[in-house]
């Protein structure tokens, strides 16, 4: 009872502090929907896909027109007609207004259906993830644009042993009804994911985590800032120690372990309060599916919070000034998150990064909220995570009540 | 001289405190050191070294008799094998169990290939789908084993499509596609797209070349790097304003302290001691960003760019990060509420205005509103005058910028000095 109390205390404390509104629910929601916009989540614009300029030297030509359309048919790229000077098609390139650019040459289409090889001009920043992504998409569509060249050319040699002689109409007909064919090929590949509806290769070109809005950034930021919510139960440690409240309650009849485990609680209850209402958020705002494993996410959200106050509780250990408590709390703050994945994916990082990020709690975080609303896994899915987030309760707890000092 | 000591006895007493070692240099080097560690083992001379992706093939698709044994299957499991630097393959005979093993991310990927679907490949009516199973929250990887499958998938797409117009086109003409013709255009496609493939594969294809925006030259062969240099601006940029802001905040603890109270007491004239503590607020941002350059220089091999954009982005960013610091501090009462403003308003600022550091890793996240957003914070304008003097950019490059910093350095300066003179005058 007096641990309940105690953590009652702490609690009135802490919601009394107009700041602490801003670090465990302004904060996140905000970021949440900053990164949630930046990497697409609003779905304001018509068309979600990567624009590339495409800039026609060759006026209009056949094969240019086909190469758009070709662009045009793609689920990664859309072509964006542009009459500007090359010099600044590359400032809209490197100011990444466009993803890509393609220049079609002047004598594109005469030269490459006499069989010359002339190649296109792709303008694109090989270090923008945007620019990579396009260039795929543009190869491809012009390998099949060529493969449309060369299937119209073998037409016309069939019809040539057959005694006919195929004329520019000939091949202009047969280059029409290659490219229509290339809509709609009947080879194709089918991409699914786990816990998502199966869908066409063309519908889901870049299929990912990014293709749920917010699916990233709302379980990011709901670790990183459940990490700076520990920031003001940690400051109450430090005052009471520092105003010798701490010793006061020594001489009642609260033992230490009490003492502890009142504070703990605070922290913990802080924390899964916090992310409650951030689960509630992604639920009702965002369309994030939190609730559909309700016992899972319910453990994710205990052992998540458990972890972060036992940190909580070990900062107001070690920390002698408020100051210093902000700074033990924001640099695993922005470490953990880092390395976590909770800013990025870490499957864009080398293979030590992921391998190290996955010995700290916030990777297993990351991966307990995505099993559930990205990857549509079950309970079971979350078992290990949670557990790995208990452990890491226990390490931190145990550390933080060895180091207890009552003044 | 007056200000100078002031200032020296701040400056001394700031790189004696944990908080300028731990969030101005401490922290911004073990971030730098983060996404070096992050990024750093990807970079190559050859480009990007990307991680392996596991890669079960189930292969359902049978050979047949009638193609000489040939199967689009195991075609595609050889060349997927034969790529051990990107995949890393397993095989399996059954599609729920490599399904089942990405969805307990035992693998990254299944690609599962249809039975019949050599038989498909060669009948111009028929149709296949391979199926690549993957894990939704990995974005690389799967998308490299997209592209590698589906470019196998189009070479036999196109033969087919070429079969279908040589029919299409003889029909037309009165004439019937005999199955010698059938074969022979396959054949003939099928020979164009494997030497494209390959002369792809070795770098020598004409179908296009690939030219870099800034120079105008051939692709930047070490785009990992060039992130590297990214993620350094931004720790910088971030780190300098919390220390213009904390460094400023000196003022007031010495207020509370009541040792600035006794300052003034002496002979020392109010200008004289509040000159030399915004002194000591620029040196300070000075002494962050140099040491942040030079550490990043010599240990994550940043290439920061020609002397003057450089030393025009740094200027800014003193300027306009100190500014900054006097003019938020200036607004305060006391040190309870500089916590709300160091751990709050200048995070909510400063990820707003680097933010391109977190997007760019992510396909088509950087463009519009991720470049209009940070431009309304003043950390926003120091990242774009550090990224357009990154690298090959110009003195006309970095100028719009730099003069914002400029612009909005001077204007805070003024109301800070301003509202500190009212409250001490």
């Amino acid at each position: 009872m007096r641990v309940i109390d105690l953590a009652i205390k702490d609690l009135t404390q802490t919601i009394r502090d107009w700041k602490a509104a801003l670090f465990l629910v302004a904060m996140p929601i905000g970021f949440t929907l900053f990164f949630g916009v930046l990497f697409g989540g609003m779905g304001g614009e018509q068309d979600p896909r990567l624009p590339v300029g495409f800039i026609d030297q060759d006026g209009g030509s056949i094969l240019s027109i086909h190469l758009s359309d070709l662009l045009d048919a793609s689920d990664a790229v859309r072509p964006v007609v542009l009459e500007e000077s090359i010099d600044k098609v590359e400032k809209k390139v490197s100011d990444e207004e466009l993803a890509a650019a393609v220049v079609v040459p002047e004598g594109y289409t005469e030269h490459t259906l006499a069989g010359e090889d002339v190649a296109l001009i792709v303008i694109v920043d090989g270090g923008s993830s945007g620019g990579s992504a396009a260039q795929n998409s543009i190869q491809t569509a012009i390998t099949r644009l060529r493969g449309a060249v060369q299937a119209a050319r073998l037409s016309a040699d069939a019809f040539e042993a057959q005694g006919g002689s195929p004329n520019d109409a000939y091949l202009a007909g047969a280059l029409d009804r290659a490219i229509e064919a290339w809509r709609e090929p009947t080879l194709t590949i089918a991409a699914a994911q786990s816990g998502m509806a199966i869908a066409t290769e063309e519908e889901s070109a870049e299929s990912g985590v990014y293709d749920i809005p917010y699916a990233h950034a709302s379980p990011g930021m709901m670790i990183q800032f459940s990490i700076t919510g520990i920031m003001g139960a940690a400051q109450i440690i430090v005052l009471e120690r520092k105003s010798r409240s701490m010793q006061r309650l020594l001489t009642t009849a609260i033992s230490r372990v009490e003492i502890v485990l009142g504070h703990y609680l605070a922290m913990f209850v802080t924390i899964f309060l916090q992310l409650a209402l951030l689960i509630g958020f992604g639920q009702l705002a965002l369309g994030l599916d939190y609730m559909r494993e309700p016992i899972a996410i319910f453990l994710v959200a205990v052992t998540m919070s458990l972890w972060t106050a036992g940190l909580g509780l070990l900062i107001g250990v070690i920390a002698k000034t408020e100051e210093q408590v902000i700074i033990y709390c924001m640099i695993p703050m922005f470490v953990l998150s880092a390395l976590g994945g909770a800013w990025m994916p870490l499957d864009v990082t080398g293979e030590a990064f992921q391998t190290i990020g996955h010995l700290l709690p916030t990777a297993w975080g990351m991966d307990g909220l995505q099993n559930i609303i990205v990857r549509g896994l079950g309970l079971e899915s979350v078992l290990l995570p949670s557990g790995i987030m208990l452990a890491y309760a226990i390490v931190l707890f145990t550390l933080a009540a060895w180091r207890f000092r009552f003044e | 001289m007056k200000i100078i000591d002031i200032a020296w006895k701040d400056i001394l007493r700031a790189l004696r405190n944990l908080f300028f070692l731990g969030f101005g240099i401490g922290v911004p080097v073990l971030m730098g050191g983060i996404f070096y560690f992050a990024f750093g083992g990807m970079a190559s001379d050859n480009g990007l070294d990307i991680p392996q992706t596991d890669v079960i093939v189930v292969d359902l698709d049978e050979p047949d008799a009638a193609f000489g044994g040939f199967a689009v299957g195991q075609l595609t499991v050889d060349a997927l094998a034969q790529n051990e630097s990107l995949f890393k393959v397993t095989e399996m005979d059954e599609a729920a169990a490599a399904r089942e093993a990405v969805d307990n991310q035992e693998a990254d990927v299944a690609v599962i290939i249809p039975a019949g679907f050599t038989a498909a490949a060669f009948d111009p009516d028929g149709e296949g789908e391979i199926e690549i199973y993957q894990d939704p929250t990995l974005i690389l990887g799967p998308g490299i084993v997209k592209g590698f499958v589906g470019s196998i998938v189009d070479a036999f797409a196109g033969a087919s499509i070429a079969v279908k117009v040589t029919d299409g086109q003889l029909s037309e003409q009165g004439i019937d596609l005999d199955q010698a013709t059938l074969w022979q255009v396959y054949a003939e496609y099928g020979g164009w797209a494997q030497e494209l493939g390959e002369s792809q594969q070795a770098g020598t294809g004409s179908l296009f070349t690939v030219q870099s925006p800034l120079s105008g030259e051939e692709k930047d062969t070490n785009a990992a790097l060039a992130m590297i240099g990214g993620v350094m601006m931004g720790m910088m940029v971030f780190y300098a304003f919390f220390t213009g802001a904390s460094s400023a905040q000196n003022i007031l603890q010495e207020e509370e302290n009541g040792t600035l109270g006794r300052l003034f007491t002496t002979p020392t004239s109010i200008s004289a001691i509040l000159g030399g503590k915004f002194v000591s607020v620029f040196a300070l941002v000075v002494v962050q960003v140099l040491v942040l350059i030079g550490f990043s220089s010599l240990i994550f091999k940043t290439q920061w760019g020609a002397p003057i954009p450089l030393a025009l982005a740094a200027i800014g960013l003193v300027v306009v990060a100190s500014s900054f610091g006097i003019f938020i501090m200036s607004f305060l009462k006391d040190t309870k509420q500089t916590g709300i403003v160091i751990g709050g308003v200048m995070t909510v600022l400063g990820m707003a205005g680097i933010s391109s550091v977190f997007t760019s890793s992510v396909p088509g996240a950087s463009g519009g509103i991720a470049q209009i957003i940070p431009l309304f914070t003043p950390q926003g304008w120091a990242m774009r005058a550090w990224e357009l003097a990154y690298g090959s950019g110009g003195i006309g490059d970095v100028l719009v910028p730099f003069a914002v910093c400029i612009g909005l350095g001077i204007v805070s300066f003024l109301v800070g000095v301003y509202r500190f003179k009212r409250r001490f005058g």
